[in-house]
């Protein structure tokens, strides 16, 4: 395990030379990014170019074919499952689908993540559990079971699930996808909340260009498997990049 | 394109003794981990106890009535037989050392992998197509320690009661099905059967069922864990879980006896 004391001014989370490949499909080219502590990055880019797979790498659910990433200074690359384990406990996720556990309660998935890392003092869990389901606005729903909830609901307690144990870093998979624009709103307050009063550095997989401007400190387009643009949403919106404003505007050049 | 048929056919065998191979190693490396589970001594008892409501209280119906219809016919078979010899009597000595031995482990194990080995796959399996697994794996938290640990330890400690079960209720029925049936006196029955019949038989059935227990486990786990392509992958799964466990229950089952038979041999009852 290559290891480097991590410091303030490294990035949280460094990738080099990513590659990946699906089948025959190169999804990762030799893709490069650092992601900043205590940033919100947004990563954008046209669907099926590899968002979620990258978010996957962050988090070592799946191994790149070549490539590096280093976690707060520690090498992910080459470890084995049970080792990856400290580092994942730094980082939050939410999926695409919320991947609630369906056997428990909303509030024995939210509370998961604390038994699991040996909390068994019963009033803490419950104390915490109620405030990550309060910030998701959800803390009345605690007795039901997934199969229950719409699936904004499940959404949002699979945010909740991700926040509880408070994470130096959560990675977001469409956090506001088919949600709508009032919860949206709440869910984006909320990164923000996150990011002023913890220092959550939050990386968000997003189609919704309107969150993108509100709450991105940089933002990263994904395109044919590499980082194809990277600087901040002003940076974004002047960008001269026709495939750029393209995405921005959601221009697909069809005509009908 | 004929040529290509018969290279394709040449190499048959081949890919498929690979794909045992391939299949072996991943058995065996899903074993490591369980021992690494084992090892770390995180056991999850509440999960444990779980697992054992569902896999040793749920499966007693079907273990009952298997182990009781199973004793009751092969009673009625043998009769007819021995009767044509004069030893109707001495059915239950037959009857008790096949329930201990052979019939009550064997189709308890059988009935056990058609409806645990086939939960575990599909529930495993939907787990792994819905991003549960990876949810776990996320949180720092092994699916085999998880999820395979407690339903191993279940397993290891429903399996031999419900042989035991099993074996009960076969004799009971047999008991039936002699003294009530064809009206063989009852002290002659218990008489054979307790002249039979040893510990050592008990003690076979049960380690039998022990390693069913962890055949069924470790194959329907591995099912469930590498379930992919969604419902339908789930359903493949399930059906290899149940297939392959039943197969590897049955050939298991020869070696088991004859390696056994070293240690418990049959015919040394007192």
């Amino acid at each position: 395990m290559a290891q480097s004391p991590p410091n303030s001014s490294s990035p949280f989370i460094s990738v080099r030379g990513l590659t990946r490949k699906i089948g025959w499909q190169e999804i990762l080219r030799g893709l490069d990014l650092d992601v900043h502590r205590g940033e919100t990055l947004m990563l954008i880019g046209p669907s099926g170019e590899g968002k979620s797979v990258l978010l996957k790498h962050l988090i070592g659910l799946m191994k790149p074919d070549s490539g590096s990433i280093v976690v707060n200074g520690t090498n992910m690359t080459g470890l084995r499952e049970r080792q990856m384990a400290p580092i994942r406990k730094q980082i939050g996720i939410l999926f695409q689908n919320a991947a609630l556990f369906d056997s428990l309660t909303v509030e024995q998935n939210v509370g998961f993540p604390l038994v699991e890392s040996g909390i068994r003092d019963r009033k803490e869990i419950e104390q915490r559990v109620h405030e990550a389901l309060e910030v998701v606005e959800l803390a009345q729903h605690k007795d039901k079971m997934p199969v229950n909830l719409s699936g904004g609901m499940r959404k949002r307690v699979g945010i909740a699930r991700a926040i509880v144990p408070r994470p130096q870093c959560v990675l977001y998979d469409e956090p506001t996808a088919g949600l709508d624009p009032i919860v949206s709103d709440v869910i984006d307050q909320m990164i923000l909340r996150l990011q002023k009063r913890y220092g959550v550095t939050s990386i968000v997989v997003t189609h919704d260009m309107k969150s993108v401007f509100k709450i991105a400190n940089r933002v990263a387009m994904l395109k044919r498997g590499v980082i194809h643009f990277l600087g901040t949403p002003e940076e974004l919106r002047n960008s001269p990049d026709p495939e750029v404003q393209d995405f921005i505007e959601g221009r697909s050049g069809v005509t009908g | 394109m004929v040529r290509t048929c018969l290279m394709d056919l040449l190499c048959l065998p081949g890919r498929l003794f690979l794909n045992f191979l391939i299949y072996m190693g991943q058995l065996a490396a899903l074993l490591r981990e369980l021992g690494i589970a084992i090892k770390s001594g995180v056991w999850r008892m509440r999960l444990v106890a779980h697992q054992i409501v569902s896999i040793g209280y749920g499966s007693q119906v079907v273990v009952v009535v298997t182990g009781a219809f199973t004793g009751a016919v092969f009673t009625a078979q043998t009769y007819f037989k021995f009767k044509d010899f004069g030893v109707e009597t001495g059915v239950g000595a037959i009857v008790s050392v096949a329930m201990c031995r052979e019939l009550g482990p064997v189709l308890a194990g059988l009935m056990v992998t058609g409806r645990v080995g086939a939960a575990m796959a599909a529930e495993i399996g939907t787990m792994k197509v819905t991003e549960q697994i990876d949810a776990l794996r996320a949180l720092g938290v092994h699916p085999v320690d998880y999820l395979m640990l407690p339903r191993f330890f279940a397993m290891l400690i429903s399996m031999p009661l419900l042989i035991a079960e099993s074996i009960t209720f076969g004799l009971a029925a047999s008991y039936c099905v002699v003294v009530f049936g064809f009206g063989v006196p009852s002290a002659w029955f218990w008489q054979h059967v307790v002249e039979h019949t040893n510990e050592q038989d008990i003690i076979y059935g049960m380690i039998k069922g022990l390693i069913f227990g962890i055949l069924i486990t470790v194959i329907s786990c591995h099912q469930g864990l590498t379930a992919s392509d969604g419902a339908v992958g789930v359903g493949i799964g399930t059906t290899r879980a149940v297939v392959y466990s039943s197969l590897a229950l049955l050939i298991c089952n020869f070696f088991l006896s004859i390696l056994l038979n070293y240690f418990f041999p049959l015919g040394t009852a007192m």
